[in-house]
């Protein structure tokens, strides 16, 4: 323990590269010895994060590179995810009313909550034309 | 991921098994819908087998639990693995759905 351990991912801006992902990430949840709940819950922030980049990030049709980094520090998950579409800062999204009845819940907008609940740290940056979204966690 | 169609009483049982993502979500959509539309207006989700649930799987059971009190039906949830639990809890569906420990609980439930 202690040391530091980092993986990095590009995939293209294509939804069907997601279940491929997910299966390298259960890899590396056992190579890295992570939990399954652990590796389950980045599962679901990749899935998340990267979904709505794949379908919300770019108005053109052409192919896009997403970087995807995974590192643990000190007892500290970190994943960043760094796309070249339209600005778009997930924080700056209204937070869902989890406490209405299930007539009035809104369909959807939980992606990204989902996320900052998992998680302990959010960050957003937008440097030269790249978004730039940091997620951390104690594990 | 796939799915097993059981009736049982005056409920339809739909055991999910797999993973209910943004790719494979639409497989539940499709066969909710189905069911709905043969007028069979009382469901219940079997969890047992679902080891993995995002945005887009949740988005399908809250989409079902609308139809279900439009149609004044009932969905019921069951066998939910602990990990799912904490998903629904954080989104604030664990509100929003019974949800049994067992099948028979949950065909035992008449509200």
């Amino acid at each position: 323990m202690g040391s530091e351990k980092n993986k990095k991912y590009i995939i293209e801006n294509e939804v069907e590269e997601l279940p491929n992902l997910a299966e390298k990430i259960e890899k590396l949840g056992e190579s890295w010895d992570l939990s399954q709940a652990i590796t389950m819950n980045v599962n679901l922030v990749m899935e998340e994060a990267l979904s709505n980049i794949i379908f919300y990030a770019f108005n053109d049709k052409k192919k896009h590179e997403i970087e995807i980094y995974v590192s643990i520090k000190k007892n500290k998950l970190t994943i960043t995810f760094k796309d070249d579409g339209v600005p778009f800062n997930p924080l700056s999204q209204q937070k869902p009313d989890i406490n209405l009845p299930a007539e009035e819940r809104p369909v959807g907008g939980l992606g990204i909550f989902l996320m900052s609940q998992i998680m302990d740290e959010m960050h957003y940056n937008r440097q030269k034309n790249k978004n730039i979204l940091t997620l951390a966690k104690d594990i | 991921m796939d799915i097993k169609k059981e009736k049982i009483e005056n409920f339809t049982v739909l055991k999910i098994n797999g993973r209910i993502d943004t790719i494979q979500s639409s497989v539940l959509e499709n066969e909710v819908n189905q069911s709905f539309e043969n007028g069979e207006k009382n469901l219940i989700l079997n969890c047992k087998g679902m080891n993995y649930i995002s945005s887009s799987g949740l988005r399908i059971f809250l989409v079902a639990k609308k139809r279900a009190i439009a149609l004044n039906g009932k969905l019921h949830l069951c066998n939910m693995q602990p990990s799912i639990q904490e998903i629904f809890k954080i989104s604030g569906f664990s509100n929003l759905f019974k949800i049994f420990e067992t099948q028979e609980a949950a065909l035992e439930n008449k509200q």
